[in-house]
């Protein structure tokens, strides 16, 4: 039962150059929904989650990844063309610059920087020296793009050795995992519900109104983390399989949740690292928090940040959490008598 | 074609309650006035258990309607929440000093830099006080350029002792701006522009039956955290939400023009984002064509500032598809507010068209 890299392989690019920004997930809903064909039935909600249903006797599992990726919204154009920008959501100013960024048809540009004329300035780099230049010109531009209009991230996952490159890995690669092994998955022991989440980067916005729908018995979440932002457990490291989430701001793991994900791991024999943050944090803090609670557990995939717009993830660590997910979902929930 | 007119801006709500005092916590006045006027007009009307108003008004019976049954979902359109905020931001009184000065605290976001010298009305009874402040002639040249911390300011009501201000004021109750409000050629000036004009303007949506099935909601606290809102959504569970508010106009002189909108007396802006919601993109479409099609001047609000109580409605329960439609008003969350009454008169229109449209695009 050992996933298939061919697939990931043409899944993977295919989901990192979709396009998704936070609230504006179209291109990424319609290519989800495109890839989950045959696999069940799908929906989209009010927020515009994209949902599947794969009905069983088991109780009821929620797996869940964000879809969105980061983005960025223009706050006015200048006589001169170029568009100035705000940011969608929790990227830094300084991951943009020189990202090529479209604006969803309308047009594509690149990200510049009003770098300082002093260069010793240290001051962090804000997002109201970032503009974004299309080449449309003094005329054009300010006819063709409105305040308000929304940009993501143009760019192609690529493989580097075993490595994978690319802009939206965050959470792409959560996606690809997730579809990866319920495409053709066998021996599934639960009610499974899979929700690939609208508006994360905004606050977890699309999870807490899928979780609060579906009402799970045991919910799942996939993301991924950054080399360096590991406390306490020892950092992080790309090729040693996913990390299960122990804390974030706003987030403990449920033990019987928690036991379940071990216990899928231990089985499929992925190894795993532990994923200890002190700031920030996935949708598991709006699952766990849905309705009276719900017992949530964290993957994350392991990811390095390059200083710029795009990021490093291990081909094996993506192998190794298609089959974790696998075993997740082939392992009967047992709750709270089984966790000890 | 009378009957086809959207309903008439009711200036004389907006003057009643921009003069009532509402400090969050504190919106017992002003909902009082919407109660009165919204009583006769709607099906029902409820105070929340958290202070909220909640009216519902059945729509029309249509002549040119599908036929189907009265009661059935479908030929009635989508049931849409329309919500303003009742509270505004002010001050609370934190202790009365020996002196009989009032310490306080402020409730929502004020720039403690507009208060000294401000006068204030204090409590259901209106006391008269101002935030005391030293003239010129007295403060050192070395702090001429200085601002009082909001710690250090207090309230003055006249008083010299504990006991003579504890006769007139206590503890706990709230100050608004001493403000009345003024009209001069199409420019009305108040207090509570935000979100007050979004009440007036949501008053005035309900005169006359409306298109669909409608629940206004004049929400509480939202100046301290969109609270009422959220719990009110919960309550409504309606399909679709729109927040009427009252937005800062980014005018100023002696910056780039491109950077100063929205501008006051440019009709109604509209929100793509803020700090709380991401707009329905289909809702918001809807909107905008309406807009187009009835010539309605509309603009944008700024991107990336402020939240709205559409942040919380778009987040409760399996989630609501929302949008925000704002009157641009000048000097908000300060002693006095400007507006433009055609901008008013624009958004209550531009809210009834859409209501028009919704009853036959929205699924």
């Amino acid at each position: 039962m050992s996933p298939q890299p061919s697939h990931l392989d043409s899944l993977l690019p295919a989901l990192s150059e979709a396009y998704g920004p936070p609230g504006r997930e179209t291109g990424i809903r319609a290519a989800l929904r495109r890839a989950l064909k045959g696999v069940g039935a799908t929906s989209e909600d009010a927020l515009g989650n994209v949902h599947l249903h794969i009905p069983g006797k088991g109780p009821r599992l929620l797996l869940t990844a964000h879809m969105d990726a980061p983005g960025v919204i223009v706050t006015r154009v200048d006589p001169s063309g170029l568009a100035r920008l705000s940011i969608l959501g929790q990227s830094s100013a300084a991951d943009w610059i020189g990202a090529t960024v479209t604006l969803n048809g309308t047009a594509r540009g690149v990200v510049g920087w009003d770098r300082p004329r002093d260069p010793k300035e240290t001051r962090e780099i804000e997002p109201e020296a970032l503009y974004l230049e299309t080449g449309l010109g003094s005329r054009q531009a300010p006819k063709e793009i409105t305040v308000g209009t929304v940009g993501a991230l143009l760019d192609r996952a690529e493989r580097l050795g075993n490595l994978w490159c690319g802009g939206n890995l965050d959470n792409r690669a959560g996606c690809a995992a997730i579809l990866a092994a319920v495409k053709n998955a066998r021996g599934i022991r639960n009610d499974l519900h899979v929700v690939f989440s609208a508006q994360s980067d905004l606050g977890a916005r699309g999870a807490a109104t899928s979780a609060f729908g579906i009402e799970p018995d045991v919910a799942v979440v996939l993301d991924v983390a950054f080399v360096g932002e590991s406390k306490g457990a020892g950092d992080i490291a790309l090729g040693k399989g996913p990390c299960l989430g122990l804390k974030e701001e706003g987030y403990l793991p449920h033990p019987a949740a928690l036991a379940l994900v071990k216990r899928a791991a231990k089985a499929a024999r992925v190894p795993h690292q532990w994923l200890i943050r002190e700031s920030g944090g996935s949708d598991a803090r709006a699952v766990r928090a849905a309705r009276s609670g719900v017992p949530t557990a964290l993957v994350a995939i392991p990811a390095r940040k390059t200083g710029g717009p795009r990021v490093f993830i291990h081909a094996s660590d993506l192998e190794q959490t298609v089959k974790l997910l696998r075993g997740v979902v082939t392992t009967p929930y047992t709750g709270e008598k089984g966790s000890r | 074609m009378n009957g086809n007119r959207a309903p008439r801006f009711q200036e004389g709500i907006l003057e009643a309650i921009s003069n009532a005092p509402g400090v969050s916590g504190g919106e017992e006045a002003v909902r009082a006035i919407l109660a009165d006027y919204a009583r006769e007009r709607v099906d029902s009307m409820e105070v929340d258990p958290m202070g909220s108003l909640v009216a519902r008004i059945e729509p029309a019976r249509s002549s040119r309607g599908t036929g189907s049954p009265r009661g059935s979902r479908r030929g009635r359109g989508p049931h849409v929440m329309l919500c303003a905020h009742m509270d505004e931001v002010g001050l609370m009184v934190t202790a009365v000093e020996k002196e009989g000065r009032l310490k306080f605290r402020r409730v929502g976001g004020i720039d403690p830099r507009i208060l000294p010298g401000q006068p204030f009305r204090i409590g259901a009874r209106g006391v008269r006080g101002v935030i005391g402040a030293l003239p010129p002639h007295l403060v050192p040249r070395a702090d001429r350029d200085k601002v009082t911390l909001a710690d250090d300011l207090y309230l003055d009501i006249g008083a010299s002792t504990r006991e003579e201000a504890e006769e007139r004021v206590s503890v706990g109750e709230y100050a608004v701006f001493d403000t009345t409000y003024e009209a001069w050629g199409t420019t009305r000036k108040g207090k509570a522009f935000d979100d007050r004009a979004g009440c007036a303007v949501l008053a005035s949506l309900i005169q006359r039956r409306p298109p669909v099935p409608v629940t206004a909601v004049w929400s509480v606290q939202e100046e301290v955290g969109l609270r009422g809102a959220a719990a009110a959504a919960r309550r409504v569970g309606p399909d679709l939400a729109i927040v009427l508010e009252g937005t800062a106009s980014g005018e100023s002189p002696g910056s780039p023009p491109e950077e100063q909108y929205p501008y006051m007396g440019r009709g109604p802006a509209l929100t793509v984002q803020d700090r709380s919601l991401m707009a329905h993109a289909r809702l918001l479409d809807s909107i905008q064509e309406t807009a187009k099609r009835h010539r309605v001047p509309t603009q944008w609000k700024r991107p990336g500032v402020g939240g709205t109580d559409a942040g919380r409605i778009a987040i409760s329960g399996v989630g609501v598809p929302s949008a925000v439609v704002s009157v641009v008003c000048r000097y908000i969350h300060a002693p006095a507010a400007y507006l433009d009454v055609r901008d008013a008169q624009r958004t209550v229109t531009l809210i009834w068209r859409t209501l028009e449209s919704l009853k036959k695009e929205w699924p």
